[in-house]
């Protein structure tokens, strides 16, 4: 055996923001779009828009919306009193936007009106502030606006996603990133030459848990966002932590006080409710098959996981309020089932999924005996659910590259192409605003 | 009568009352985010160890499987042999999977088949202080391509 030390250095660095690697390109769009006329009022147009292009952008990326070209319009009304419907209804428009920009001392202003053209009248009338120069952030949250008044679907273009690229550059060889949800405004959270995997957000999106190895072994870490302060959760006593001391598989509880863990101190991968304040950990899993995987339902109630106890990898759930947790088994079609998410609303959980030699994101409401694939390539990944329920994000490989790709329950197609090096883990945030 | 008329009048005042009211106004404020970055290097360092002896194996695995083969337990002989006259040698057992299915369970699976090993090991006279266990899951593949012949070198366990 080579004796070695690891010196492990660890450094705070300036933010690193990189420029637009991916972005969003719609496979798929949806056949019945909502048509959809986008007016800038006179007066400080070119402001506005600069904030309207962005909301644009990300109505389109929905694959739900069609966005007419203001050259075709046969007028620009400024004020609900202009809108001739009956020429909106010629155009086969369905709704209508007029926005417009106001500068104040404290910041920017975004007002913004939704008309709708089938029964003529205002629909949504709104007021973003946001700060002078800085539009996108504005223009999103402008458009999940505009997005949930005609769909009835909170939007998530003001959300984030987190990701892990893998590049050939030894030094920083593994990155785990934050972007906005159309995959611009990239920022650097950290930079490892050890691998990094299952990255998870805290319910508030102000930090992540993920598994490092850049001690030599899988750790768990929780990390700050906007400071950088990061810990292992479990503190280890011994100096060469190495014989089964490997800890993975975080994932917060709704409430942010606890982290279920996957522990390997009995040699097997068992499942252990951790509470972060008092530091105590629970075991909630006790079976020589691999328990891991674990993900906790929205309202706290259960726990899902991923268990090979059946002699293939299948999900299971417990329900932590009963006293005698024995896990219940969700999955029985297909030959190997993991990696499991609640849909928001409890309704049914999506997860990786493969009946012949495929491996697919599937989806399962409680409701149904059957399982959805939602995928068809052969290697799908690592699904994460936007917090609205509608859209998942996931893992693919293609020629030998991994990049990312999401599906919406609606039928919407989209990948995120990767300019350098192989992305995947995706994890999709909490509602930000 | 009576009735049926008030009702009517009533729904054409709440129609009315909708058609004239204006929609309320929502607000809202843009929360702005900072984020900091970390960077983590490992610089190993490696000191070549006093002992001139040393053992190194691989041993390979079915998908899915962590149970040793007839040809693996043959390799883990010789170990056993080595680690028996060498009374001083330690050994890493590292643990690998594949690149299918999810990287959590293949970690677990990783672990499962170094856990094997040094069972193995143990049960034929190997104290198991002397073994430490890690496991990489699918993230340090021998072959990074996605094909059965790839797959079947990556199933493994090394003995370090």
């Amino acid at each position: 055996m080579k004796l070695y030390s690891k010196f492990l250095l660890i450094i705070l660095i300036a933010p690193i923001k990189v420029d637009a690697q991916t972005v969003i390109d719609i496979t798929q769009g949806s056949e019945d779009p909502y048509r959809l006329a986008i007016i800038a009022k006179e007066g400080n147009q070119k402001q506005t828009q600069k904030v309207l292009s962005i909301v644009s952008q990300d109505l389109k990326r929905t694959g739900e919306f069609y966005i007419f070209d203001n050259k075709l319009l046969l007028s620009l009304p400024q004020t609900e009193e202009d809108i001739e419907y009956r020429e909106w209804r010629l155009l086969n428009c369905d709704f209508i936007l007029i926005a417009d920009i106001q500068e104040t001392v404290a910041g920017i202003q975004l007002s913004y009106e939704i008309f709708d053209v089938a029964n003529k009248e205002k629909i949504r009338s709104s007021k973003v502030y946001g700060i002078t120069d800085r539009f996108r952030q504005l223009g999103h949250y402008a458009s999940d606006g505009v997005y949930e008044t005609i769909t009835g679907i909170p939007g998530i273009a003001s959300t984030r996603i987190m990701y892990v690229t893998q590049t050939s550059d030894s030094k920083s060889k593994y990155q785990l990133f934050i972007a906005d949800a159309d995959g611009l405004n990239e920022q650097l959270l950290l930079r490892s030459s050890e691998p990094i995997i299952s990255p998870v957000w805290s319910p508030d999106s102000s930090k992540v848990a993920y598994v490092s190895f850049e001690t030599g072994v899988a750790n768990v870490f929780i990390q700050e966002i906007a400071t950088g302060k990061r810990f292992s959760v479990i503190n280890k006593k011994c100096n060469d932590c190495r014989f089964n001391e490997q800890i993975s598989s975080p994932a917060w509880s709704p409430d942010g006080k606890y982290l279920s863990l996957t522990l390997y101190q009995d040699g097997n991968a068992e499942i252990y409710i951790f509470n972060i304040n008092k530091k105590l950990l629970t075991r909630m899993t006790n079976h020589y098959g691999i328990d891991t995987e674990s993900k906790w339902s929205n309202n706290g109630r259960k726990l899902l996981f991923t268990s090979g106890r059946s002699g293939s990898p299948q999900l299971y759930e417990i329900d932590l309020r009963k006293l005698n947790k024995r896990p219940k088994r969700l999955t029985f079609e297909g030959n190997y089932n993991a990696k499991g998410s609640y849909l928001p609303d409890d309704s049914g959980i999506v997860f990786v999924h493969r009946a012949t030699n495929k491996f697919q994101i599937a989806i399962k409401y409680f409701d149904d005996n059957f399982v959805i694939p939602l995928t068809e390539s052969k290697m799908d990944e690592s699904p994460s659910v936007a917090p609205n329920g509608n859209v998942i994000i996931y893992a693919i490989t293609e020629n030998n590259q991994d990049i990312l790709a999401g599906v919406t329950l609606g039928g919407v197609k989209f990948r995120l192409p990767s300019a350098s090096g192989q992305v995947r883990e995706p994890a999709w945030s909490g509602f930000l605003n | 009568m009576h009735l049926t008329r008030s009702i009517s009048i009533l729904t054409i005042l709440i129609i009315f009352i909708a058609s004239c009211s204006s929609v309320q106004v929502t607000e809202e404020s843009v929360r702005e985010s900072s984020i900091a970055t970390v960077e983590v290097s490992t610089d190993d360092t490696y000191s070549t160890s006093n002992l001139a002896m040393s053992v190194s194996a691989t041993v390979y695995f079915d998908f899915d499987k962590f149970n040793l083969t007839s040809r693996s337990i043959q390799a883990l002989r010789g170990v056993v042999s080595t680690m028996s006259e060498n009374t001083e040698l330690t050994i890493v057992i590292e643990g690998h999977a594949d690149d299918r299915g999810t990287r959590e369970y293949n970690l677990a699976l990783g672990q499962r088949r170094a856990e094997a090993v040094a069972d193995y090991l143990e049960s034929n006279g190997i104290n198991r202080t002397r073994l430490s266990i890690i496991s990489y899951g699918e993230e340090n593949p021998v072959d990074a391509s996605s094909n059965e012949a790839a797959w079947s070198k990556n199933r493994r366990v090394e003995i370090k």
